[in-house]
């Protein structure tokens, strides 16, 4: 008989631990996503059920905008804080942990602060805006169709940047400073140090970064239902939002099952194309 | 034009002086080594040539023209460094042609100059290639090529050998002498190796603690060292020296061993120094007594230490010593050959 390999023996009871944390939600909710309140099987009902809701597409599209907006300005904000961050000048050490403060705030009290800043009457956003005559007058940021999803994505660029930034910069402190000194020998100026020096040596960083930064979008549901709880007339419903009101303000766990595991695939697919394409490329390029 | 002149330089980090009014003059086609002991400031002059450190006071100039304020890339240098500093993101070619590119030079005249350094430096099977795939000695070349590539009026280098294998070094060293002669560009080449200064320059500057000690052929550092300094740091093993005074024309040690000095030493001294290169000193009768403390032998020449005017002493002889520890040896200084030193000044003294 073979014996079990020791490393693998020690680690057992933490990977059953583990597992079944993992495991139990994942199967209890494909359960529940083919059958209905009783526990009767039902088949693909609440699939189609929850397909054919209105809803549902309006948040699909909505949740590629979340993320899409939300991932381009954290990247490239955070990016160009960390480049600025690692600069040399008096006071860096206070700025770089003055930066990091969005993220260290919890998300909830960010939401509340951000919701106050954004109001209409009393909001300081407003008040900055319309007080030195730069706008006529006060912009509806959370009930104005055209403002109140790019608000949600400021917001989350702000909440989410900091991290980018904490990321890149340790990348950028990794990378040798005679490569940027050849560079300068050989005429570079400092945009083409950072085109064709910092960029590409923070490459693998901001690949690995935005997977993340993907994933936790897609999951994202604090700071929006907080806020506007996905109105209004959902144009801030991403579908983690529908999820969650589906299961927890309609209790309709059958059909929110279901579109977890739709939401889910979808998720797994869009992660694994980006895992094949990106991630591979940067490894053929080292 | 590839002169450089170094004139008055000085660096101060802060408060900390480092170069104390540096003071070299390279004319056009020239190998200069500088060479010194570690943190002796030779990489520290070697920026500020190639302008990645500020001048703080004194002047460089380039082909005559001031570079004190002008930019790395405007100073018509090129510089291998100690790393190498490869991009590591980009294949040898590209390496090599990035200054081009950042020149926008059109993309034919761009091959045509990396390929021409690649066939000099026979590196032309390895362009597709990136860095990470390349030995420390193919690195090394890609490195040079990078500065071939710009033709500039000086290479600067910086230790470029130090991470290769002793075998490879001694190869590379003599490839970097042969690139020198063939494009006969301007070459300022820093190393601690003293071996690697006598064998690739024209002339050696040698330095210590931020100054200048001595400039010159590497046979005249060798034969005519300025100071005891550049007596001890020059030559291999280090030349022995002897402390006594001089009475009668001759040099009498510590322990009162009498040398001949030839016929120098005209005047008495109290206290001075005397070097005997471990070569000058000759076995044979009517020498000193040396005590034979350690023997060892490199194949084409035998070590020996051994106790001689009170003092430890290495000789260095062509025939195969078969002394044993503990033996007494009778060693002569060469007359001709010997060099004396104030005690106080460590200047050389003259006859
Ligand atoms: N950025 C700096 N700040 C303060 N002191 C420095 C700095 N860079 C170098 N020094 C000091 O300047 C002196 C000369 O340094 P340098 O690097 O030129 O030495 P080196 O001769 O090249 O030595 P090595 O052979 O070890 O490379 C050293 O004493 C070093 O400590
Ligand atoms: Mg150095």
């Amino acid at each position: 008989m073979r014996r079990l390999p020791t490393g693998l023996l020690f680690a057992l009871p933490a990977l059953i631990v583990l597992l079944a944390l993992i495991a139990y939600p994942v199967v209890y909710t494909g359960i529940l996503s083919v059958t209905d309140g009783s526990g009767a099987f039902t088949g693909t009902e609440n699939f189609r059920d929850v397909l054919s809701a209105r809803m549902t597409p309006r948040a699909f599209t909505n949740t590629l905008w979340w993320v899409g907006g939300s991932i381009i300005f954290q990247v490239i904000l955070g990016t160009a804080a960390a480049i600025l961050l690692n600069q040399e000048f008096p006071g860096r050490g206070i700025v770089r942990a003055i930066a990091v403060i969005p993220w260290v705030v919890p998300g909830i009290v960010a939401a509340t602060t951000w919701a106050w800043m954004f109001h209409t009457e009393f909001g300081i956003i407003n008040y900055m805006l319309t007080g030195p005559g730069l706008m006529d007058e006060p912009v509806g940021w959370l009930t104005n169709p055209d403002t109140v999803m790019p608000a949600m994505i400021a917001i989350n660029v702000w909440k989410l940047f900091p991290f980018v930034a904490i990321m890149v910069l340790a990348g950028l402190q990794s990378i040798p400073k005679d490569l940027y000194e050849a560079a300068r020998v050989d005429g570079a100026s400092f945009w083409e140090e950072t085109r064709y020096i910092t960029l590409p040596q923070v490459r693998p960083v901001l690949i690995a970064v935005t997977l993340l930064l993907v994933i936790w979008a897609l999951n994202h549901v604090t700071t929006i239902y907080a806020i506007t709880k996905g109105g209004p007339a959902n144009l801030t419903l991403i579908t983690p939002i529908q999820i969650f009101r589906l299961g927890f303000e309609s209790f309709q766990f059958n059909q929110a099952a279901a579109l977890s595991v739709i939401f889910f695939v979808i998720a797994m697919v869009i992660v694994a194309l980006y895992i094949r394409f990106l991630a591979s490329s940067g490894e053929v390029a080292r | 034009m590839g002169t450089v002149t170094i004139d008055q330089v000085r660096k101060a980090y802060g408060t900390l002086e480092v170069l104390h009014g540096v003071n070299v003059n390279i004319a056009d086609g020239e190998f200069v080594v500088l060479v010194g002991p570690s943190g002796c400031g030779k990489s520290t002059l070697l920026r500020m040539i190639a302008g990645l450190e500020e001048i703080t006071s004194g002047t460089i100039s380039v082909g005559g023209r001031v570079v004190n304020d002008l930019r790395p890339k405007e100073r018509d240098i090129a510089m291998v460094f100690q790393s190498y500093a490869l991009y590591p993101h980009m294949t040898v070619a590209e390496n090599m042609g990035f200054s081009l590119k950042l020149a926008r030079a059109d993309k034919a005249e761009r091959q045509r100059r990396v390929a021409e350094a690649a066939r000099i430096l026979g590196l032309e099977s390895l362009l597709d290639r990136r860095p990470g795939q390349l030995s420390g000695g193919q690195r090394q070349r890609v490195a040079m090529g990078r500065s071939i590539v710009r033709d500039p009026a000086v290479f600067l280098f910086d230790e470029p050998l130090s991470n290769l294998d002793a075998k490879l070094r001694v190869q590379m060293r003599s490839e970097i002498k042969a690139l020198h002669q063939r494009l006969g560009t301007t070459t300022v080449y820093v190393t601690h190796d003293q071996i690697e200064a006598m064998t690739m320059a024209d002339r050696i500057v040698v330095m210590h603690g931020g100054r200048v000690e001595q400039i010159g052929t590497p046979l005249d550092l060798y034969d005519r060292p300025a100071n005891i300094f550049v007596a001890t740091f020059i030559g291999s093993p280090a030349m022995n020296i002897l402390e006594g005074r001089i009475s009668g024309g001759r040099f009498i040690a510590a322990d009162g061993s009498e040398v001949d000095l030839g016929g120098r030493g005209a005047t008495e001294r109290g206290h001075v120094l005397l070097g005997v290169r471990p070569e000058h000193l000759v076995p044979g009768p009517g020498g000193l007594p040396a005590q034979i403390i350690t023997v060892e032998p490199t194949g084409s020449e035998t070590h020996v230490t051994a106790r001689l005017g009170g003092q430890d002493v290495v000789g260095a002889f062509r025939e195969r010593i078969t002394g044993r520890p503990g033996d007494v040896l009778s060693l002569r200084p060469h007359p001709a050959a010997l060099h004396l030193f104030d005690a106080d000044t460590g200047e050389r003294l003259e006859a």
